[in-house]
């Protein structure tokens, strides 16, 4: 007779609920930081450090980058280790202390006033950042499983709110000198360990965990994994050391090789993993996916250019520095974003719609969700707009920007389009 | 794909219907992906025991696995009470897929 197994778990994810505004914000984020990009092409030809470039540059990466993987991560954290999301109250706390701090502060780099109105915009952040950091840490603290991949994510957030932190501090420092320096003398680091810090590290831990899942693959290596990581956090650390006792440029190659071999470890992995997947096809969001995993190699290769410019001549082409961080915002991580926005969006809104009626009769796939014709139009609108504002950055081109720029308004506008039908999705059974 | 049972032809039956039970992610139905581990047939009682798996733990598709599985059976055992446990002992891996599920995989 059968006799039940004593390691018997009951399976309740994160409520659509919870997940759903962060992915509605991020989209209509992205739609208004293409067309502030459309209107601060113009920035785009001359020093980076320019109001509307940094008011762009924080609706992506705060608006469309962190709002969507705080949403994801609420809905994948649960997966990854294995064990409840501590706190459903946390997480829409999160989301409202974001959603309202983010425009303050977009606002207030847009105008460049950096008075109350963008300092209230910077703490709700901040304060959002922290409920994010404590319902993550309680949620891995009451799991079963503290694998590599929790490792990864929670270290991820605590990265991220140190950058808060120092970008708070920045804010604060332009109206009243508060650090020995001026704030444009730390951005670099403000910069650095947003990126590396918060996005590269928490995308190769849910990458390292995503990609051989949905591919179904047999390749599995925590301590391949466990080497990325030391590697990716030294570089972080030894770049915050060098930068804080002001070492000569030449030490922090020892900061970038361990970026570098990082990254390149991570390609390995990457391609490990789809070598030896058990399921052949690969549908167009994981290709995607993909290539945006390999993407990540063209802003390196402009950030050894930086590097190696700053060490000859002691200065970086303007043109040169504004790629590397357009390519960042707008080509990894949005190449990233786009692909697994329609790997993960269809299955919670099919699992919200359909839960109940999966074996009642025939649903459509979660993949059915939304519409494959506009996504491929997104994909070829976005490849083209990324490549075109790019040539525009290197030609120094107003018109070339406002067209790359349109071409990536349009992708946003598509975009939206399918993220709408998916969120609007009714039983069509 | 090796399901523990106590009765072979209950439970032949129960896995063909149960193929019409599918992983939304994977497109492959749940006997084919080896999630099921046991089928039970308690006649005095009337009851059927299935002990299953998911790919992986929280699986955000578990809930409407489950309850995929439970409602099949319950429309094909109308006259017996359906009971589904959930277990990760041992966890799922792709050697549990069955030869059909690696072919379809591999098209």
């Amino acid at each position: 007779m059968f006799t039940s197994s004593p390691n018997i778990a009951t399976v309740k994810t994160t409520s659509w609920k919870v997940v759903l505004p962060f992915y509605l914000y991020a989209a209509i984020s992205f739609l208004a930081a293409t067309v502030l990009l459309f209107l601060a092409a113009d920035g785009f030809t001359a020093h980076y450090f320019q109001p509307h470039t940094l008011a762009v540059t924080h609706t992506m990466a705060l608006g469309w980058g962190t709002m969507i993987i705080l949403g994801a991560s609420h809905q994948l954290v649960p997966v990854i280790i294995e064990g409840k999301l501590y706190s459903n109250k946390l997480a829409y706390m999160s989301f409202v202390l974001a959603a309202l701090g983010i425009p303050l502060l977009v606002y207030g780099f847009y105008v460049f006033d950096m008075g109350e109105i963008a300092k209230c915009g910077g703490i709700l952040v901040l304060l959002s950042m922290l409920s994010y950091i404590i319902n993550l840490g309680k949620s891995i603290a009451g799991s079963q499983s503290k694998n590599v991949h929790a490792v990864f994510v929670f270290t991820a957030s605590l990265w991220l709110f140190i950058t808060a932190l120092l970008g708070l501090a920045l804010l604060f420092n332009f109206t009243g000198l508060i650090m020995p320096d001026s704030s444009l003398h730390y951005l670099p680091l403000h910069a650095h360990l947003g990126i590396v810090g918060w996005f590269l590290l928490l995308v190769i831990g849910v990458g390292t965990r995503l990609i051989p899942m949905f591919l179904i693959s047999k390749y599995n290596n925590p301590k391949l994994l466990w080497q990325i990581y030391f590697l990716l956090n030294f570089s972080l650390l030894s770049f915050v050391v060098f930068f804080y006792f002001s070492v000569p440029g030449g030490y922090n190659f020892v900061s970038y090789a361990a970026l570098f071999l990082a990254v390149f470890l991570f390609l390995i992995y990457c391609r490990k993993a789809y070598m030896q997947r058990i399921r052949r096809a690969v549908d167009e969001q994981m290709k995607l996916s993909l290539l945006s995993a390999a993407m990540i190699a063209v802003p390196l290769v402009l950030l050894a250019a930086i590097i190696t410019s700053l060490s000859v001549t002691a200065k970086a082409s303007s043109a040169l520095v504004l790629s590397y961080g357009f390519l960042i915002f707008f080509g990894w991580l949005t190449a990233i974003i786009l692909g697994m926005t329609f790997k993960t969006l269809p299955f919670i809104v099919w699992n919200k719609v359909y839960h109940l009626q999966s074996a009642k009769g025939k649903t459509p796939n979660p993949k059915d969700l939304f519409h494959h014709g506009w996504y491929k139009a997104m994909t070829v609108f976005y490849l083209a707009g990324l490549l075109i504002f790019c040539a525009g950055i290197i030609f120094s081109q107003t018109m070339i920007l406002k067209t790359g720029s349109s071409l990536l308004i349009a992708t946003a506008f598509i975009y939206n389009m399918n993220v709408i039908k998916i969120l609007w999705h009714k039983a069509s059974l | 794909m090796n399901v523990i049972t106590n009765n072979n032809l209950q439970c032949t039956v129960a896995l063909a219907t149960l193929q019409d039970v599918y992983d939304p992610e994977i497109g492959l139905n749940v006997v084919d992906l080896g999630l099921i581990y046991q089928l039970d047939f308690d006649d005095e009682q009337k009851e059927v025991f299935c002990s299953m798996t998911l790919t992986t733990q929280f699986c955000p598709m578990g809930e409407s696995i489950t309850d995929g599985v439970r409602t099949k059976l319950q429309d094909c055992f109308a006259a017996y009470k359906v009971n589904v446990q959930l277990t990760f002992d041992p966890p799922w891996n792709y050697e549990l897929i069955s030869e059909g599920g690696k072919k379809y995989l591999n098209h």
